[in-house]
């Protein structure tokens, strides 16, 4: 996935300024930086979340396997990039099963043994199978809020997109939890690109190839997670994460 | 002090109950359950039954509720998830608008618009078009029907049940129509998934808060449905609602007889229906309320358990990690994705053009109100001296005589002295009591009374004239006409409504204004009255001028407390002339100047409302308003 010359507003303000970067493929990008800097507003870019905020606005392009995503349809760009929200947010009215199943429901699979199998599998995938098999009817608020988001990661999963983008997803949840999702991700990077928002930079270290740090807007310097975080180029960089500010 | 004007709140709905039950108290035993059944009026007789008016209360409000609700959520659906952001507030503004026109004006509008187009155009259609059958045979009722009520109530419970359904919308966290666009759900694919879902409670409690209103909406459906008490045999049948048969025979009948009893019986009958649905509609509100605040914006409903997990045993689930085939199924599906797509989006525009025709038959009716009563009270307003003087005796031009067009002095000046009577009583009263509910009220008592308040302002007015009605009769009989007596039926009408804004308005004060003013030292009081109310100032405000505008547009209560004066105001035990009043008596009078006179009157009042409406915009405008969410 590459993004050039890429540009956000809200309305007059300018959130996002030049942004030319490349996701590897199958590996997990860490995206980092100081509150406000537009780590999330780059990542409702990359799916075009972007332009459902009113008054927002967008330019430069993001290409996927090579086509231009602001060039298609937004609903086949975000069917084939999920998006993983830092509060949990599985549907209140779904019971865990229609959460996972409501993205293939909207892809057209109607059969309930494939419903089933869609969402076994995506359970499985996100680690969650083993607790709420016995329970796939309760409510999906009725879990625990590592578990819930661990079911709005199965619901990403569901349609098995090309890309995951995750929103600071553990900064609502326990070390435990955490950790559940942290290796998940390890797991998860044989199969999908996964880019990640995240304010703990241990975090980063640990589950990241990439590491691209974000200031005020602009995209500061892009490299190897060893890199940025042993032997940074710029000054700005290491600041950061030697904690020196931010 | 504030928790004496609290349990205020509890003696007057004690009061109302009381005082009704005592009244009807004949009735109620001569009758028995057997009312509700008897479907005769026969004064001479002294037969009385309910049943049809209950009959044409219920068919015209279900039927109404069913029009409404799909076009009220198109609407809502349009305003907060489709129109570009620069619209929402104008449109949304526009459709308030329409909640804010009295209903004697509503009432006006159909009988000079929508009862002709009936009469000539729609019943007729309505009868080749499905041959004469049953319900549609030829009309006999010159537009003035049950069909007609059924669609002024219409246009004027969409306005309500729109604007809850448009709040309980914005109340659903966007997280959640995020997460939905996020798997690749269209717009409207992720409101219905992520957010009609989730808001469903409150839209359903605005639906019955419409239902309240349908039900309990007198002086416009007065105006068309033809006022016989029969039972229905189509839907062009002519009819009488309770409502509309209490304000149509009360003043009519002399307290104490049989008659008068058997409609105070009616009374009671609308106020227990209308306190049901009310508190049904509140109770979900209040539900969703303290849901939204918690951030999920619905309790979870457990579903159904299935037969999910026997399915599920059949298949073996593939080991993860395994890395094996995909199935079958994952192949035709990603074939299948593209011209799925195509469909898609074409329900998607469907469903945008849908909303947009929603919203244009919403906004309508307020246009043509606008027209029509600009075209037919346009030329009394005109003229300076229709302010200020009395009206004409009646009398129609002919080749040798002009007639005097006089004008709604009188008029004016008692509905701003009972007008300022009501707020004298309900303004105080209401803010006191809503001060103790919000700053005090943490206990059962608090909640009790903010909920009844909230219940009581969905009863009908004609309920609270009655009630005030009846009290002057027991308490001073001599006054029960008079601007006294309009004057208490107004601050009845005002009390809750006063009452609940100022909850809402101290409650939207954040608790670190009232905390660092108590860190200060002040004492718990002196925060509440110098603080709390200098901040919530423009909501209050808001507020009061919200509860005025409802008792300027009735007409209901008005008219069975206030009487009627063709004279200026001489003193508070007298009948005094008020605006809706006049409206109501003369605007199908036989007096061609007098008819003029009562289109003016329409129109003035009009323009006070959308001044009042504009008024309070601004006040809110200026206030430190939220931000609206989208
Ligand atoms: N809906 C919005 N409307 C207006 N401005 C916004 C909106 N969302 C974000 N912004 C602004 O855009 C800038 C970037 O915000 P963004 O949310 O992308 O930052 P972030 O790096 O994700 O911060 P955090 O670490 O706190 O999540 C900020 O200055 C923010 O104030
Ligand atoms: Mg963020």
């Amino acid at each position: 996935m590459e993004a050039t010359g890429v540009n956000a507003w809200y309305g007059r303000r300018q959130a996002l300024y030049d942004i030319s970067l490349a996701i590897p493929e199958g590996s997990v990008t860490a995206i980092i930086g100081p509150s406000g800097c537009g780590k999330s507003t780059f990542l409702r870019c990359l799916n075009r979340l972007h332009e459902e905020t009113p008054g927002a606005r967008v330019s430069g392009s993001i290409l996927l396997d090579g086509e231009d995503l602001g060039k298609k349809d937004a609903v086949s760009v975000r069917f084939r990039v999920g998006m993983v929200f830092q509060r949990p947010s599985p549907f209140p009215n779904m019971s865990v099963f229609e959460n996972v199943a409501a993205g293939l429901r909207l892809l057209g699979v109607r059969h309930r043994a494939e419903l089933d199998q869609g969402v076994v599998e995506a359970l499985e995938l996100a680690g969650l199978w083993d607790e709420v098999k016995d329970d796939l009817d309760a409510p999906g608020t009725g879990l625990s809020g590592g578990q819930q988001q661990r079911l709005c990661i199965a619901r990403a999963l569901a349609v098995q997109p090309e890309v995951l983008l995750m929103d600071e997803p553990c900064s609502a949840l326990d070390p435990i939890a955490t950790n559940k999702i942290e290796a998940l991700l390890q797991h998860l990077k044989t199969r999908y690109t996964v880019v990640i928002v995240t304010h703990n930079l241990a975090q980063a270290v640990r589950v990241s190839d990439t590491t691209a740090f974000f200031y005020l807007g602009k995209l500061v310097e892009m490299d190897r997670t060893e890199k940025i975080f042993h032997a940074p180029r710029e000054k700005l960089t290491e600041n950061y994460v030697t904690g020196r500010f931010g | 002090m504030a928790g004496l004007a609290a349990l205020g709140i509890l003696v007057l709905l004690a009061l109302l109950t009381g005082f009704l039950v005592e009244s009807a108290w004949p009735s109620l035993t001569h009758f028995g359950i057997g009312f509700l059944f008897g479907t005769v009026w026969d004064e001479p007789h002294n037969v009385f039954g309910a049943g049809p008016a209950i009959v044409d209360t219920i068919l015209t409000s279900l039927f109404a509720l069913l029009l409404a609700v799909p076009i009220a959520l198109g609407v809502a659906i349009f305003l907060t998830q489709i129109a570009p952001a620069w619209l929402r507030r104008p449109l949304t503004y526009v459709v308030d608008l329409s909640a804010a026109i009295p209903s004697v004006v509503y009432g006006f509008w159909a009988f000079f618009v929508i009862v002709p187009l009936m009469n000539s155009t729609i019943e007729p259609g309505l009868t080749s078009l499905t041959g004469g059958r049953w319900p549609f045979p030829p009309s006999g009722s010159l537009g003035y029907d049950l069909l007609t009520a059924t669609l002024v109530l219409t246009v004027m419970i969409l306005p309500t049940i729109a604007a809850i359904s448009r709040e309980s919308m914005l109340a659903v966290p966007r997280i959640y129509r995020e997460s939905a666009l996020s798997l690749g759900a269209t717009r409207w694919e992720a409101t219905r998934m992520a957010v009609l879902g989730p808001a469903r409670t409150g839209i359903v409690a605005g639906i019955m808060l419409g239902l309240g209103r349908a039900l309990g909406e007198t002086i416009a459906v007065t105006m068309v449905i033809g006022n016989v008490y029969i039972l229905p045999g189509t839907i062009f049948s002519p009819g009488a609602t309770l409502a509309s048969w209490i304000v149509n025979n009360f003043s009519e009948l002399t307290p104490a007889s049989l008659a008068y009893q058997a409609l105070l019986e009616m009374a009671l009958i609308l106020l227990a229906i209308t306190v049901l649905v009310n508190v049904v509609a509140r109770g979900l509100l209040w539900r969703f309320g303290s849901a939204t605040e918690g951030g999920s914006p619905d309790r979870p409903r457990r579903h159904r358990r299935s037969r999910r997990s026997l399915v599920l045993a059949a298949t073996s689930p593939a080991e993860p990690g395994t890395g094996g085939e995909p199935p079958a199924w994952r192949a035709r599906v990603a074939a299948g994705v593209r011209s799925r797509l195509v469909r898609r989006r074409g329900v998607q525009w469907t469903v945008v053009g849908l909303t947009v025709l929603c919203l244009v038959i919403a906004i309508a009716p307020l246009a043509s109100v606008i027209l029509t009563l600009a075209r037919l009270g346009g030329p009394a307003v005109v003229q300076p001296s229709f302010y200020t003087s009395l009206p004409p005796l009646g009398c129609n031009p002919n080749p040798f005589t002009t007639c005097s067009l006089g004008g709604i002095g009188p008029a004016i000046q008692g509905t701003f002295i009972m007008l300022g009577l009501g707020a004298l009583i309900a303004v105080p009263m209401g803010l006191l009591a809503g001060i103790y509910v919000a700053e005090y009220g943490r206990n059962s008592f608090g909640k009790l009374v903010g909920f009844l308040a909230d219940v009581m302002t969905g009863i009908p007015t004609i309920i609270l004239g009655v009630f005030v009605f009846v009290l002057f009769i027991y308490f001073d009989h001599n006054a029960a006409l008079s601007a006294l007596s309009g004057g208490v039926a107004l601050s009845v009408i005002m009390i809750p409504i006063v009452t609940r804004a100022t909850i809402e308005a101290l409650r939207s004060v954040p608790t670190g204004v009232r905390e660092s003013a108590t860190a200060l030292g002040f004492p718990r009081h002196r925060v509440t009255v110098r603080v709390v109310l200098g901040s919530a100032r423009s909501a209050l405000v808001t507020g009061i001028l919200l509860a005025a505008s409802r008792a300027l547009g009735d007409t209901a209560a008005l008219l069975l407390t206030a009487g009627g004066s063709s004279f200026w105001f001489s003193s508070l035990n007298t009948q005094t002339a008020a605006l809706t009043p006049f409206i109501f008596a003369n605007f199908a009078s036989s007096y061609q100047n007098l008819r003029t006179d009562a289109y003016g009157a329409a129109l003035v009042l009009l323009a006070m409302m959308l001044g009042i409406s504009l008024v309070a915009r601004l006040a809110v405008r200026s206030g430190a308003a939220a931000p609206e969410g989208e």
